[in-house]
């Protein structure tokens, strides 16, 4: 489709940093998204969430911006602006009115090249407990907010760099000093290491001079070692029970699967709609609209660059056994590998994502991310279409050789409320 | 290799020129109000209907009947029933969705352009010919019922319950949870349900909301065409909102073994269309609106008590409050409290010039960046239907903004923010936060997940 086609330039400065330009003049703003080629997998066991903590003092002040100044000067400018860490990336975006692109882009060169003059004790020990609150409010307050760590934490194999949780445990995050910091800057915050997009209403030839200005005399540190890890295996099923401050039991299914881009990534998407995407689809209708076992079934192909999971989950009605559930999952799972799925279910789960794909153009930031993910996973930032098609492609054929990653062992968490009766008010 | 003296803060080039898009209103054959903006840089459109039944018509006894009828009026219409509805809309790739809120029900379509004529004709099925039958209505009343007891898991969602059931004493339809209790929604039958569609669901109480690819006739056409045997009907939806005037108190909520405490502090307001609201929305971008503020400043940049802590004028059609909301560290409850009126307290005292020049600035500049997506666009055109702003309100609102002084917003501090008529609603583990209030001055009440009370607290 045409308007998936977009027209973008790319080209890379001395010091190995990628810039990638992306115009569209169709309202008076412009936005910078920069991914550093870093996430909690460059991390290490009993060393987690550094990545994430280091993105927090990403905002902390450079050497020209002082500390909440960073926040303050985009929000003066009327813009917007957050950053996010990821198993394989951490990324920093802001969107302002076009007026204000060399602002922006003076703040992203600041703090890539003089972050660690700003640092300090002081600012360490505040975005500690700030994160530590971060972790608290988003895991271990939340009902089965440790759903997600216990998950990755047995599929993958002590040590994996997948098998520990972006945000890292309390412990670890308490534990990092200014020396840490620093460190994990000169490894990994190096322009060489980074791609910067700039995207909206700007002037080519103005927005290249700007950037050799702002970003051309920052040093390279050379290049991060890449990571690379095997592809990890069960060799048995595993079986988790947790006590959780819930009412209704859940239960995760997760199966090793394909990594990002992988051949198969696409058909575990669909599959994935075709199983709990929709009112008609499969667990749904039969889990949640006919017999009433499930308060909700969601299914969801992860995938990153050193490997993918797939994950069905199903909260139980009150009184129902999860293992009925269970069983419930597994005959669709076999039906489906046996007799495959109807056109209609393809066809319908096709027009949902090119829709979707439509939809998605019309905000700006997620643009210029989804320009940055692509490069970063294909080396194309002009994707939408080569996307699209591998989701076009998909057919009964492709889904049902999917269906090989469920005929290994798997991880299987239940979530159970705690043996507690002050915790049953109400009921 | 050129040095560039990074130390100076690079300057804006010249301003930019945003034009506001045009907004259309007119009025369908059957009266029903049309607000439209075209937007043709994608092929997609996106349309609201917004009828005033929301939870606050619920009738007493009978709480979480506009939210259920939400859940039970698309499942099945015309020809389709509710799989085979739901599949129709997916299989064209269109969203479909309807919600409740206090004032409105919100019927939401997001459609590519192609599909508007089938999307649409669907659409005005689902109002024209909904099947509300007893079978499907049962089983939605299940997921509810199922769905309220989740809640208790939820310390967030308990904390905003409570704190707007004390904020509205029991008196007021806003003091209810739109999604209502266990037993009024156990209470609602399908025929409630029908009887709601006939007292609220009609063109003359509604309004619809469209933006996209799409030419003004063309739309008017379709839209008198598939809503052509929609009929005006009479409405009689007369309420009263009574308020009881607050004094400080804090109300407990216990919740075993958390690790934070979810912590809501506010009191009543005026209305979103009544004088002021300008000076307000300055004030409250100095006070807590923005990562900036002082209050998030305070207590997470400077205090590290938490990941996040803001305060806002939340907006209902009949009423308002202000609220300071935040979820802290058990052990930094008190303090946490204790920093949030200081900042109260605080902005009595007057802004600084600075601080008007910035939240002026954040404002202004920020303008063309809500007129981004179709969503955001209508989403503004819905906050104009509601609080019946005036037609010219967007062409104005830069001048407003900046017309202001700091005389007004010191002014609107002191008549907007009053900490000695707050409502604070803690929930959180009580075992862990009685030490923490022993010195703390104001009454203590313990109150249960609904916000009813328990008995007040010995400290």
């Amino acid at each position: 489709m045409d308007i998936l086609n977009i027209d973008y330039e790319k080209y890379k400065l001395k010091n190995g940093l990628e810039v990638i330009l992306y115009k569209d003049n169709s309202i008076p703003l412009v936005a910078a998204n920069i991914w550093y080629k870093v996430g909690s997998a460059n991390e290490s066991k009993g060393k987690t969430g550094i990545a994430h903590l280091f993105e927090h003092m990403m905002f902390q002040g450079s050497a020209n911006v002082p500390k909440e100044m960073h926040f303050r000067y985009i929000q003066e400018a009327g813009g917007s602006l957050n950053g996010s860490t990821s198993f394989d990336r951490t990324n920093y975006f802001e969107k302002v009115p076009s007026n204000f692109l060399e602002l922006i882009l003076w703040l992203e060169s600041d703090r890539m090249g003089s972050f660690i003059p700003a640092l300090t004790q002081e600012k360490l020990d505040n975005q500690q407990n700030v994160v530590s609150n971060e972790r608290l409010e988003r895991y271990d307050n939340q009902p089965y907010g440790l759903a997600w760590e216990l998950i990755i934490s047995n599929l993958y194999p002590e040590g994996h760099p997948y098998s520990w949780s972006t945000i890292g445990s309390l412990e670890d995050i308490s534990s990092y000093t200014l020396e840490d910091v620093s460190s994990f800057f000169k490894t990994y915050y190096s322009p060489s290491n980074a791609v910067l997009v700039v995207a909206g209403d700007f002037e080519t030839a103005r927005t290249k001079e700007l950037v050799e200005k702002y970003f051309s005399g920052i040093e390279s540190n050379g290049n991060a070692n890449s990571l690379q890890a095997i592809p990890p295996q069960l060799k048995d099923n595993i079986y988790i029970i947790h006590e959780d401050n819930v009412q209704l039991e859940r239960i995760y299914l997760s199966w090793h699967s394909d990594k990002a881009y992988g051949d198969d990534d696409a058909s575990l998407d669909i599959l994935s709609d075709i199983l709990t995407g929709s009112k008609s689809s499969r667990l749904y209708k039969n889990l949640v609209f006919e017999k009433e076992v499930a308060q909700d079934v969601s299914a969801f192909q992860f995938s990153g660059r050193l490997g993918g999971f797939f994950t069905i989950t199903a909260t139980a009605k009150p009184g129902v056994k999860l293992d009925s559930l269970k069983s419930e999952i597994l005959k669709e799972l076999k039906a489906i590998k046996n007799d495959g799925v109807s056109e209609k279910e393809l066809l319908k789960s096709k027009n949902g994502i090119k829709s979707n794909f439509i939809y998605s153009l019309q905000n700006l930031d997620s643009l210029a991310d989804q320009i940055n993910s692509y490069n970063f996973f294909l080396k194309e930032p002009n994707s939408f279409n080569f996307d699209l098609k591998r989701y076009e492609e998909v057919d009964n054929d492709k889904i049902k050789s999917a269906t090989k990653y469920f005929s290994v062992p798997y991880v299987e968490l239940q979530i159970i409320p705690k043996n507690d009766n002050e915790n049953k008010e109400g009921k | 290799m050129k040095s560039v003296d990074h130390s100076i803060k690079p300057q804006p080039s010249d301003e930019v020129k945003f034009s506001l898009p045009k907004i259309d209103k007119f009025n369908l054959e059957n009266g029903m109000e049309v607000y439209f903006i075209q937007k043709d840089k994608l092929p997609i459109l996106q349309l609201n209907l917004l009828v005033n039944g929301g939870s606050s018509f619920d009738p007493e006894g009978k709480k979480g009947l506009s939210n259920l009828f939400s859940m039970v009026i698309d499942e099945g219409a015309g020809k389709y029933d509710s799989l085979q509805l739901s599949d129709e809309f997916d299989s064209l790739g269109t969203h479909f969705s309807i919600s409740s809120s206090e004032d409105n029900l919100y019927f939401s379509l997001q459609t590519l352009k192609e599909n508007f004529d089938k999307s649409l004709e669907l659409f005005s099925t689902v109002i024209l010919q909904p099947h509300l039958d007893e079978k499907d209505f049962l089983r939605e009343q299940r997921k509810m019922i199922t769905r309220i007891l989740q809640q208790q898991d939820e310390p967030d969602e308990i904390a905003d319950i409570v704190f707007q059931f004390r904020l509205f004493d029991k008196v007021n339809p806003y003091a209810f949870p739109v999604v209502g209790y266990e037993g009024t929604v156990k209470n609602i039958s399908i025929d409630d349900i029908r009887k709601f569609r006939a007292d609220y669901l009609h063109p003359n109480n509604s309004t619809l909301i469209v933006v996209g690819d799409i030419s003004k006739e063309e739309l008017q056409s379709k839209l008198n065409l598939y809503f052509i045997n929609w009929k005006p009907e009479n409405v009689s939806n007369i309420f009263a909102f009574p308020y009881t005037t607050q004094h400080r108190k804090i109300f407990l909520v216990d919740k075993k073994n958390t690790v934070q405490s979810e912590i809501r502090i506010g009191h009543l307001a005026s209305k979103r269309n009544e004088e002021d609201y300008y000076s307000k929305l300055i004030l409250n971008t100095i006070l807590g609106g923005q990562f900036t503020s002082r209050i998030n400043l305070n207590l997470r940049e400077r205090k590290g008590y938490t990941y996040g802590a803001h305060s806002r004028f939340n907006y209902f059609k009949e009423s308002s409050y202000f609220y300071v909301s935040t979820s802290v560290g058990l052990e930094n409850t008190a303090n946490a409290l204790q920093e949030i009126f200081n900042e109260l307290n605080g902005i009595q005292k007057g802004v600084t010039s600075e601080e008007l020049g910035f939240a002026k600035s954040s404002i202004i500049r920020k303008f063309p960046s809500n007129f981004e997506t179709n969503k955001q666009i209508a989403s503004n055109l819905i906050g104009m239907v509601i609080h019946s702003l005036p037609e010219d309100y967007f062409n104005n609102y830069i001048e407003e903004i900046n017309s202001l002084e700091i005389d007004d917003i010191n002014n609107a501090a002191k008549k907007y923010v009053q900490p000695e008529k707050t409502v604070t609603v803690i929930v959180g583990d009580k075992s862990k936060l009685l030490e923490q209030f022993k010195s703390f001055d104001g009454e203590i009440v313990e109150a249960d997940i609904n916000g009813e009370l328990k008995n007040k607290v010995t400290k």
